[in-house]
Order: structure tokens, then sequence, then C-alpha cells
């Protein structure tokens, strides 16, 4: 039995269709498999253990052998570091991530602003790199109010189609990273059940769901 | 008043079952190690930092808990044991008789950032094996940690091993912008990635050896080889434990200076590399190998090999051997 950790959100179905995509169908037969609230469902014909979980406590759960593997964005995986494998990346649901802005200008060199974000570590290491300084403020949702409200000048945040900046009069200033769904790997499950693991990324792959 | 029974992240307190279980296993293992003809070395928890700095790597730096004493020195807790034994023995290997078979245990202290199961203290128990020249050493101490492991924690024993700067030539001669990164992207795993630096590398990543052995180069494909025989002979002796050699495993493990990592093992390995899994553990449970260039940094040549075993980890995992 391998245990798959799926996340809850906009990934969920993006991990869904790739598997369906490659023949793998994770959602089981009606009554059997995943139902609205279910937490955890199985697939015995398929030796498949299914675990519902937010983004951000999935990378534990792989991390610890709890589940041996899952899907979680890269912004999420970036930003927790927990020493997982990561054989591919989903090519569905990409989006990116951005410096986002009241004006179209990151700060001046020298200059110390406060960038707003979910994303406090990886933050760190983008404005650790810059000419200018920045507080982080770590917030939970709603980044966008952020700098529209003048907390800050500055949010780090996912970007998908730029509506939600639009519409609170918001820009992209730069694009500091594509961010994907990807596969990850425990490594001692990578070590246990190698012949498996590697059977379904060589479908994903021939399936062209992967990069 | 009531006072709080709380401990700081990362520690624990073992009471009553819980240390005497840690203590009868510890006891056994201590009994094989005598028996071995090993002897023990006891070692401070507190050591200067200055010895250590050039040994250091971003990632192990930030792992140390580090202050001024008093009279202004400035002092780390112990976060590992082999680079204080070697910075210890390396001074006065000439008046010792060699071989040197000796083991420890103790606690070493590593910040760990706050995630649970991962320890800030955790107990070790290791051996280390000085001036037995060639694959007899890695062939002694391989089988000791077989023993150990396999007698402590009971059945599902997956070892991995592999060798430091196996995939040194395939990761230089890659079209990477920088080596250092493709070696930390074949370590993950990451296909892509390395489909676009180095195809030849995709067998290794997926199966964790190359298609075509030469394409190791002419040095690390006999070390291969030499691997691949030990592997052969080991899994016979023990045939409870699965053995595996996986380079990619240890492809940041390298001998080069252009793909020194700051991430992942210990840097000092420079032979074969070794770790251990068990149950359902994610962490190793132990691990080792061999280490001459850390006593040729501090001045000395020995041949040396060695492991530690985190006892904790065996312990779990060999209670939690049926996965909840």
């Amino acid at each position: 039995m391998i245990r798959m950790a799926l996340p809850k959100g906009r990934n969920l179905e993006t991990a869904l269709a790739a598997f369906r995509a490659a023949g793998i169908e994770l959602e089981g037969a009606e009554g059997t498999g995943r139902n609205g609230r279910s937490l955890i469902w199985r697939l015995p014909e398929e030796g498949i253990e299914i675990l519902s979980l937010k983004d951000w406590d999935l990378p534990l759960y792989v991390g610890h052998g709890i589940a041996d593997c899952g899907v979680v964005g890269s912004d999420v995986l970036e930003e927790v570091d927990g020493d997982l494998l990561v054989p591919v990346r989903l090519l569905a649901g990409r989006s990116r991530m951005s410096l986002i802005g009241r004006e179209a200008a990151l700060p001046a060199a020298g200059t110390q602003v406060r960038l707003a974000t979910k994303y406090p570590n990886t933050a760190r290491r983008i404005v650790a790199g810059r000419p200018w300084g920045a507080e982080i403020l770590k917030l939970s949702g709603s980044i966008e109010l952020a700098p529209a409200l003048h907390l800050a000048e500055l949010a780090l945040d996912i970007v998908q189609t730029g509506r939600t900046l639009a519409e609170n009069h918001l820009v992209e200033i730069e694009t500091v990273a594509e961010v994907a769904a990807c596969l990850v790997v425990n490594r001692a499950s990578y070590q246990r059940h190698r012949a498996r693991l590697n059977d379904w990324i060589g479908r994903l792959e021939a399936a062209e769901v992967v990069s | 008043m009531r006072v709080s029974a709380a401990l700081p992240t990362g520690v624990a307190a073992l009471l009553f079952e819980s240390a005497r279980r840690r203590r009868d296993a510890e006891d056994r293992l201590v009994a094989h190690l005598r028996k071995a003809g090993y002897s023990e070395v006891i070692l401070p928890i507190l050591d200067y930092l200055e010895p250590y700095e050039s040994l250091l790597t971003p990632a192990s730096r930030g792992e140390l808990y580090r202050f001024v004493d008093r009279d202004g020195e400035l002092l780390a807790l112990r976060a590992d044991f082999t680079p204080m034994l070697a910075r210890l023995l390396a001074p006065r290997l000439d008046s010792l008789a060699l071989p040197l078979r000796f083991y420890y245990r103790g606690d070493v202290v590593r910040y760990q950032e706050e995630r649970a199961g991962r320890a800030r203290e955790f107990y070790q128990l290791g051996a280390e094996l000085l001036g037995l020249p060639g694959e007899a050493a890695e062939q002694e101490v391989l089988r000791l940690f077989l023993e150990l492991a396999t007698a402590a924690g009971g059945g599902d024993l997956q070892v991995v091993l592999g060798f430091a700067g196996a995939l040194d030539q395939l990761l230089l001669t890659a079209d990477a912008a920088d080596p250092a990164a493709l070696a930390a992207a074949v370590a993950r795993r990451e296909r892509g990635e390395v489909r676009r630096a180095c195809p030849r590398l995709l067998s290794v990543v997926e199966n964790g050896l190359p298609d075509r052995p030469e394409d190791l180069g002419p040095e690390a494909a006999g070390r291969l080889q030499s691997l691949l025989a030990l592997r052969d002979e080991l899994a016979l002796a023990f045939p409870q434990a699965r053995l595996t050699i996986d380079l990619a495993e240890f492809a940041c493990n390298s001998l080069d200076s252009r793909l020194s990592v700051a991430e992942g093992e210990r840097p000092y390995y420079d032979g074969v590399v070794f770790h251990a899994y068990a149950g359902p553990a994610a962490l190793p449970v132990g691990g080792g190998g061999r280490y001459d260039r850390l006593f040729r940094s501090l001045g000395a040549e020995v041949p040396a090999v060695g492991f530690a075993i985190s006892l904790e980890r065996l312990l779990e995992a060999k209670a939690g051997e049926v996965r909840p």
C-alpha cells in the first residue's frame, strides 16, 4: 500500500486530472472513493490510500513518511524546505510568484520598505539579493489589501490572471518565480517504492502532463 | 504555585519506561561493540568553535548553538562527534598504536526549524576505525553497523550505499551553468532539470546507477565495481536487510570544490558513504562512511571510517513498524 497526500484547493483538480491523463484514477469508484467530506479514501485495487490535506501541512506529512508522496505547490515547498524529492512538476495550473505594488517600480536603491506576504522565508531570500531593504510582514490571506491600504509598500504573492490586482489598483512589478504543482516524494519511501513511483512518473511523462 | 513542566522546543525528557527502553537498547549495542574490540571514549559537550571553522558549511554553521563564555572564548555545544574526535586525535596519532577501534555515545545538539519530529537534542552512538588501510576497514565498519542496526531495530532495514565524488565527472561535464545546483537537483531527483543538463544522469536519478558505469570516469567506475562486490557480500551475510547502491542519494557528497554545496551531508566524507532507513521512519536511523580528508585537513594522514546511529529514531522505527 502506498499512501499519497493530495492538497485541498486549487491544486487538487490539477493533480487528479494529471494522474487521470496518465491512466491513474485517484478518485475511486463512486461510493468507495472520494466524497465531499472524507479525509482519507482507499483505492484497494490500485493499492493506494489517499489523504486529503491542506497545502501547508502536506510537506510535513510527506517529510515524516506518514504519506509516501504527494502533490503540493512549489510556493509552499520553497517556503517550508522539507528535504523532499521533487521528481516532476505538473504543467497545468501554473501561476507565478510576483512582487506587487501600487506603482510599477521597485523601491529605489538604499530605501527601506515594508513587504507583506504569506511567504516570509522566500521573501527574506529575495530581499537579501536586492539593493533595497524590507521589513517582512507575515499575513495569512488577502495579501493584496496590504499595499492597497498602505500597510506595506510591496507584497509578494501568487498571481494567476492578475484580475484581483487590477480590481485593487495594484500592479505586478516583477515575476520572481514560476509556481507549479509538484509531485513530492519522501526519501525513504522512494527507496521502498521505487519501481511503483518510477512507473507513475514514466506514465505522467508519457502523457505529457509534467515537466 | 504550580510550576510548568514544559520544555524548550526540540528537547525531551525520557521518564521511566522510555528511559529504560533506551538504556536497554544502548546496553545491548555497547556490549556488542566491546565484544567487537571497540573501546569507549567520552567527550565533552562544550568545545571551542575555532578549530572547526574551516569544516563548517553554511548549513552546519546554522545548526550550531554557539556563545561567548564568561572569559570571552567563543564556544559551541557538541553538534557532531566525528570532527571533535578527529581534532583530539590528529595531534596524538604518532604516539598511538594503530589501528584504533573506539566508540562513543552521548547527546548532540543541533538547531532545527520548529517541526515535529526534528529533535534539537538527540542521542547518538557511534564507532570509528582508524588506521586500517584499504577496503578491509569499510567492510569491518559496515558489518558492525549492520549487526548493531539489525540487533536494535528488528526487521525492515534498508541501507543505501554510495561513495563521495561518484558523480563528479558527470556533473562537471554537464551542460549546467551551476554544477553545484545540478548536484542538488540530482539529489532531489528533479528529472526535468537533470534531463536538460545531462541526460546520462537520468538513469542515476531513476535507479541509482548509471546505464554505463564508464560514464562516471575510470576511477569512479572502478570504485563502483568494488562497491557492488561489497554490497553483494554484505547482502549474503545480512539477508534481513535490503542493501542498495544509489549514487543520486549522495550526489552532494563531492570531492571537487566546484561542487561543494551548502546543504545535505556532513561535508567530510570522501569514500564509501551510507544511510540506513528503518520501518516507516522518514529520517535515516544511522549512517557513516570514510572520512580520511577530515584528518588530512587537520594535518594528519590516517585512513578513517565510522558511523553513528540515532538510537531514538531506531527505537521509534521499531515501535512503529506497522504504520497507522
